[in-house]
């Protein structure tokens, strides 16, 4: 069923058989009268639409004129009044005092809207009603600030650790500088540099790294600065994927360090060089790399000590039988006791020579 | 061919197998075998245990049955079963029952890998009473005088799951095996390989020096039955260093770099 340009939305509080009950040609009139007041509250309007069929079927245009009013008034001053007296106005019409529909049109009014002088509460509703509004309009605003102070503190931490990375460098400088063979440490201090200026913190793993790099001759000053350009393309790509390329703890890290690198790595032989000393001397034997030895004892009869790099001869294969040399020769003390001896193993030769030199007794 | 179509005298050998004794064990095992006691050969592979079965069944002349143990091998596989044969249905003795019958050597080579059940069916036969009890045909057979149970164990393989129960390896006497030492494994394999000293000794000594891995990596040695074979296959024509690659490194173990240490200790005598 089409309603006509009235309609609007006002088919969801009309049921059909209340149209129905309205003379046809005042449908139009109906509809409209519903949408008008149902602008107010939805509620009034259904409340409304069940009422006024009964009051347009008595074809008293005045009476349905008054009634509108009458539900505006007390709506005004509060909508579930207005509901309430919409219901029950077309009783009291019918009453025969024709004054009590607006006597109790008045007395509910009053009731809701309260005494006169009560300017306050108004008052307060339109400041709450202002300051609402402003809120709304705030929210964009509360909301961008409270990006700006997570990104603020974010900055702030990482600032701060920054500064602590950077005095932990400055504590771990002089001491490697000392043990750095001095005609690297120019090159060296200018890679420290370009890596501690984009992160302090990888620039603490790139300073342990570079020496052992130099000072083991595993790169040359060109080579280290070539590992460190590439090793500053990852870290602008990813901060932690680039700390553990200065730290050696990335494959790709120890891929760029064998094409640049001078000789065989120890490291890359280690383990085979250990099975071989093992199986030689017959006793668990571990390789250690010169760069260790301040950590190790270097008679110890449960080591051997070898450089961590080996480019005496041109290829990894002549490398490795230099470093396997040595681990030999290193073995075969090993198994013969050359730093197990002691004195006390041969106390009648010692007690002779001591008779015989009685001064160095 | 089921062992029943077979005569138990088929399993008895007529030619000495070589074995180079280490200590006493010859004498222990026929001491034991003449005071009909259980035997058990501890040791690693390839050690010769086996080889000291078949030369102890030659010199006490008596028939050898050898079951190699496995994981799925039951009690019944030992003792028999009915089988169907035709329309009828009939009882097929095991190897252990052929040889508790014929009074010869029953040996079960890792007896620790055969089911749980397989161990609770020879305790009868390891201690005074000798007996095989065949319960599903209601038998009990005494073995004979000249019967000996041999079982072998290695216990570099044994772990938590698999190992032997104490009320089973107190019942046997114990002959323990290790490689032998390098004079009479050089003895050895010139003997089993026909190559000359200097081969075997430098064979001999990549061996001791792979057996130092032990425990560094390496589950078990190399065995001297390995070392036969690399002299096996030098004497046939193939480059010593390729022979002992095939035969010493690439069958103890599949870890790349001890691979290639065990092939510089090979390099060092070769």
């Amino acid at each position: 069923m089409t309603f006509g340009p009235a309609v609007g939305n006002v088919g969801m509080y009309v049921a059909r058989e209340m149209l129905i009950s309205v003379p046809e040609d005042q449908r139009q009139a109906y509809l409209r009268m519903v949408e008008e007041i149902s602008d107010l509250k939805y509620q009034l309007g259904v409340e409304v639409a069940r009422q006024l069929p009964r009051l347009l079927a008595e074809a008293d245009p005045e009476r349905v004129a008054r009634y509108l009013a009458q539900v505006r008034e007390v709506a005004a001053a509060g909508w579930k009044s207005g509901v309430e007296v919409a219901k029950q106005l077309p009783d009291l019409y019918d009453a025969p005092d024709t004054t009590l529909a607006g006597s109790y049109v008045d007395i509910v009014s009053q009731a809701t809207a309260g005494p006169a002088e009560d300017t306050e509460t108004a008052q307060l509703a339109i400041e709450l009603d202002d300051l609402e509004r402003e809120l709304r309009e705030m929210e964009p605003k509360v909301k961008r600030a409270q990006e700006l102070r997570t990104q603020l503190a974010a900055r702030d931490r990482r600032d701060e650790k920054r500064r602590k990375h950077a005095v932990e460098l400055a504590a771990a400088l002089p001491p490697i500088l000392a043990r750095l063979r001095p005609r690297y440490r120019p090159p060296y201090l200018e890679q420290v540099r370009q890596v501690a200026a984009a992160d302090p913190e990888a620039s603490l793993e790139a300073a342990d790294t570079l020496l052992d790099l130099l000072n083991g001759e595993r790169v040359s000053p060109e080579g280290a600065a070539e590992w460190v350009a590439r090793g500053l393309d990852v870290l602008e790509r990813n901060k932690e994927v680039g700390r553990g390329y200065f730290r050696l703890g990335s494959k790709y890290s120890l891929q760029v360090l064998e094409e640049l690198k001078e000789g065989l790595a120890l490291k890359s032989v280690a383990r085979v060089l250990k099975l071989y000393a093992t199986a030689l001397s017959g006793q668990e034997v571990a390789i250690r790399a010169t760069t260790e030895m301040q950590a190790v004892d270097v008679y110890g009869a449960d080591h051997i000590i070898l450089p961590p790099e080996m480019h005496f001869l041109e290829d990894d294969e002549g490398n490795f039988t230099a470093y396997k040399v040595a681990t030999a020769h290193g073995a075969g003390r090993i198994e013969f006791g050359t730093y197990g001896f002691t004195l006390d193993s041969i106390p009648d030769t010692v007690a002779r020579l001591r008779e015989r030199y009685p001064e160095t007794a | 061919m089921a062992v029943e179509s077979q005569r138990v005298e088929d399993f008895k050998l007529t030619e000495e197998p070589y074995y180079l004794p280490l200590g006493n064990e010859v004498e222990l095992f026929e001491s034991a075998y003449h005071s009909r006691l259980p035997v058990m050969l501890k040791g690693p592979t390839g050690c010769g245990k086996t080889r000291f079965v078949e030369h102890m069944s030659w010199r006490l002349s008596r028939t050898l049955v050898t079951v190699a143990c496995h994981e799925d091998l039951t009690a019944s596989d030992l003792v028999g079963k009915y089988t169907l044969r035709g329309d009828e249905t009939v009882w097929q003795d095991g190897p252990l029952t052929t040889a508790v019958k014929a009074g010869g050597i029953a040996y079960l080579d890792e007896i620790v890998e055969a089911r749980k059940d397989t161990t609770v069916v020879i305790h009868p036969l390891t201690d005074d009473r000798r007996i095989l009890p065949l319960e599903k045909k209601g038998e009990i057979v005494q073995a004979p005088d000249d019967f000996l149970l041999v079982i072998s164990y290695n216990p570099g393989y044994q772990s938590v799951l698999k190992d032997l129960k104490h009320s089973t390896k107190q019942r046997f006497v114990a002959i323990e095996f290790d490689y032998p030492p390098p004079d009479l494994e050089e003895s050895i394999l010139k003997s089993e390989s026909g190559i000359d000293d200097d081969t075997a000794a430098k064979l001999v000594k990549i061996a001791e020096k792979v057996r130092n891995l032990r425990t560094h990596g390496l589950e078990e040695g190399v065995s001297t039955r390995l070392l036969v074979y690399a002299g096996q296959l030098i004497q046939s024509g193939v480059e010593p260093i390729a022979a002992c690659e095939a035969t010493i490194c690439k069958p103890i173990t599949d870890d790349l770099e001890m691979q290639r240490s065990i092939v510089e200790i090979i390099a060092t005598q070769f």
